[in-house]
């Protein structure tokens, strides 16, 4: 299972079956340009596998005023 | 995926530049965006002094970080909105950064001009954005001529520039189309405006701040939900992501081939004299922010 937290919004969810970055990045509606992906204090590209028990953050980039 | 440059483990991937970057070559990447920019543009010097507007978020954090690395002049302004919800954050954010990288910061508190946005936001009779956004210009400009900047520079990126050509092109608008660019030269009481990250897309200025370990604010204004540029921002990236590279090659083919045929138009159209109240460069007889002092009720 990885968890995953949405920035900003400090949102929380959970994915069973996620292998890869962009995988994640499908499952919460997101485009690899418009999202940094962080684990463990490092950023990840959108190529990389996920590991069981990940916990990750999926900060967008946009400004909103 | 691998680093170009030096081909240890990748932490960002670029597709619009084919590129992908670790962390050192990630952050020479972006030095030699700025530093391309300033150079190709004629921005400033060293001799400069400079003035950075600094909201809190991550552009105006990033460019202030990347200005003071390259060892320019620099000094901050951050403009206290008055808007509940969000300026206190902001404000803690530039106050905090500042502090920590050495670079000074001042504080223009619209509350005690007696246009707090919370205030104008109830009385104005045009769009809340529209106001604010005219209203931190003439401040900003306000300050930088009177306190002996040469320059002021604000953190607007690829992402800012490109949704705002596509808008000013979706309505034609000849003066706006005429005087876009990431220069604009001091004239007329304005001081020069110059914008160094306009080669940075958001994407690329997020990674910097990450990656230089700058915190910034995420506080979005509550008020900037009806502001028609993400509009115009969403599509351009619905189209990014199906052809990277192509807001770059739209913004930089519109200063190379497009531009110059705006120019004439749009200097029959501007006519700017001193306002007659403040002397700040104003079309109309009276400029826009002491209309709204006015209208706010502020004595001069």
């Amino acid at each position: 299972m990885i968890t995953v937290r949405l920035e900003p919004e400090n949102r929380e969810l959970t994915f069973e079956r996620v292998r890869t970055v962009m995988q994640l990045l499908h499952k919460v509606e997101r485009k690899p340009g418009r999202a940094l992906v962080i684990r463990e204090g490092q950023l990840l590209t959108p190529d990389l596998n996920l590991r069981d028990n990940d916990i990750v953050v999926v900060r967008d980039v946009g400004s909103r005023g | 995926m691998k680093c170009t440059r030096c081909k240890i483990p990748a932490v960002v991937a670029l597709p619009s530049h084919h590129a992908a970057f670790c962390r050192d070559c990630f952050l020479l990447f972006a030095r030699r965006l700025v530093e391309r920019a300033i150079e190709e543009h004629q921005m400033f010097t060293a001799e400069d002094r400079i003035l950075v507007a600094i909201s809190g978020g991550k552009d105006s954090l990033a460019l202030s970080w990347q200005l003071k690395e390259l060892g320019y002049n620099i000094a901050g302004l951050h403009i206290d909105l008055g808007i509940p919800e969000s300026s206190p954050i902001a404000r803690q954010y530039s106050e905090r950064f500042c502090a920590t990288r050495g670079i000074p910061l001042h504080v223009l508190d619209m509350a005690a001009e007696g246009l707090a946005m919370c205030e104008v936001k109830r009385r104005a009779r045009r769009p809340i954005c529209s106001v604010c956004g005219q209203t931190k210009r003439y401040f900003f400009n306000k300050f930088a001529m009177e306190n002996g900047f040469t320059v002021l520079a604000t953190g607007h990126n690829l992402d800012d520039e490109t949704s705002r050509l596509l808008a000013n092109i979706m309505r034609w608008d000849v003066e706006f189309l005429s005087d876009q660019g990431p220069v604009m030269p001091a004239q007329n009481g304005f001081a020069k405006k110059v914008k160094p990250l306009f080669r940075m897309s958001e994407f690329e200025t997020a990674n910097l701040c990450f990656l230089a370990g700058i915190d910034y604010g995420y506080a979005p204004c509550p008020y900037s939900s009806k502001a028609s540029f993400p509009v115009y921002k969403n599509l351009l990236a619905e189209l990014e992501d199906r052809q990277p590279g192509r807001k770059i090659h739209f913004y930089d083919g519109f200063l190379k081939r497009g531009q110059g045929g705006f120019t004439a138009q749009g200097e029959k159209d501007a006519l700017v004299q001193p306002c007659q109240r403040c002397g700040y460069p104003t079309s109309a007889g009276e400029c826009g922010v002491c209309r709204l002092k006015d209208l706010m009720g502020v004595t001069p």
